[in-house]
């Protein structure tokens, strides 16, 4: 396995879903800026203790995720010296879509 | 080049003016602190004035039990069997502080910025005050710098230049390679320290915590420790009310938790999820959320590890 870039970032989810099912405890989290929106949700996923997981979709300022966070971080001129808020949603997109990031 | 970066690297600098208002600002806050924590540092790194009984002497004031069966079963040749009344030693001290430069640091609402700079007139100034070693001050974020020299004399104007430096928008946070640079620093400083007496050396990091590659900053602390050099994290936390546009709380680093991948039996990464602190690298290390704490936090941890020292002697 190559070793990965190991910088990562203090991050937070916050989501608008009414659903208390859907509702992680609002704490930060220190993860790994190589992630995508796969990744997230698992660990949106992880932390709801879903018996089924749920795809979510990622918005940072209300923009839709569609990169890492390492590409999200050079598109926006940041480090991972952020700290950033993650919204998250229930993806409404098309698994075959879902499927291309 | 590297001459356009060091010249670079001098425009972005504190205005000199501002950092002496900002100097006198923190050591006149933080005045009374200052004078608790030097009398809690005198009697901690006072050498012990009761003398203790040491071995292995021809002759002395007290047989030394553990002596005694060898030097039967020498037929009496090794008769180094005393102990004696030894004289304290005197203890000579440098202590490095050091201070996250990074960008995280100044995230939220600049609490943290405030705090660091009244952690750093806080210790320096009550080490002046106990004059009893040298004090070196360095910043870190991607790089490590030395922002005053072992050896050099602290002054006010000093801490002006020191706060000069900090400008708290490195883009990386390496504590791997701070500690890597600060043990050769105290390894060069060691050989040219002056002679027999005893010399105690000590770093206090002062951060909000965050970084990452816990396990190998683990191995260099571990190094630390056989070079016989202190390293007390002081973590700086729950002051950002970090993201004041979407209205999240404030936050605490002992909430934190951290997201790793390991093998799992069939070799799948699994994720893992734990507290973030589980797995900090170093030993000694205080959560301090308000400057009022750092006196008696570093005073505990220093009593802590004295005695843990000196017990091991
Ligand atoms: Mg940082």
């Amino acid at each position: 396995m190559s070793t990965p870039d190991k910088t990562q970032i203090k991050i937070r989810f916050f989501t608008r879903e009414e659903d208390s099912q859907l509702q992680v405890e609002d704490k930060p989290l220190y993860v790994p800026i190589s992630l995508k929106r796969f990744g997230l949700s698992e660990i949106v996923n992880h932390l709801l203790s879903t018996e089924k997981a749920i795809p979510f979709d990622f918005l940072i300022n209300g923009t839709l995720l569609r990169t890492s966070i390492e590409e999200y971080l050079t598109a926006n001129a940041l480090s991972s010296e952020a700290y950033l808020s993650l919204e998250y949603t229930r993806s409404v997109l098309p698994p075959s879509y879902l499927a291309s990031f | 080049d590297s001459v356009a970066a060091a010249a670079l690297a001098e425009l972005n600098i504190r205005d000199l003016d501002d950092s002496r208002a900002l100097w006198r600002e923190s050591t006149t806050s933080t005045s009374d602190l200052t004078s608790s924590l030097c009398e809690q540092l005198r009697l901690i790194l006072a050498p012990t004035l009761t003398t203790k009984l040491k071995g292995d002497y021809k002759t002395g004031k007290r047989l030394n039990m553990k002596r005694i069966i060898p030097y039967i079963a020498s037929d009496f040749r090794k008769d180094k069997i005393w102990l004696r009344r030894t004289k304290p030693s005197k203890r000579q001290y440098q202590i490095m502080i050091a201070v996250d430069d990074s960008k995280s640091m100044n995230e939220g609402d600049g609490r943290c910025v405030d705090l660091a700079f009244q952690s750093i007139s806080l210790v320096a100034n009550a080490l002046t005050q106990l004059e009893s070693g040298e004090l070196s001050i360095v910043k870190f974020g991607e790089m490590m710098e030395v922002v005053h020299q072992f050896g050099q004399q602290f002054t006010a104007e000093s801490g002006a230049k020191v706060f000069q430096k900090f400008m708290f928008d490195q883009t990386r946070t390496n504590i791997h390679n701070l500690v890597s640079k600060s043990l050769e620093l105290f390894t060069q400083a060691r050989a040219t320290s002056s002679g027999s007496a005893e010399l105690w050396q000590l770093q206090i990091i002062i951060s909000d915590g965050l970084c990452e590659s816990h396990e190998t900053i683990q191995r260099l602390v571990r190094e630390a420790r056989e070079k016989k050099i202190m390293l007390v994290f002081v973590i700086i936390d729950g002051i950002n009310n970090a993201n004041s546009k979407s209205g999240a709380p404030a936050e605490s680093i002992l909430d934190m938790s951290q997201v790793s991948y390991v093998p799992d039996a069939n070799g799948n990464m699994a994720l893992k999820v734990d507290k973030y602190l589980d797995s900090f690298p170093f030993e000694f290390y205080v959560v301090v959320k308000d400057i009022v704490e750092l006196p008696k936090m570093l005073a505990l941890i220093l009593r802590q590890y004295f005695q843990e020292s000196s017990s091991n002697v």
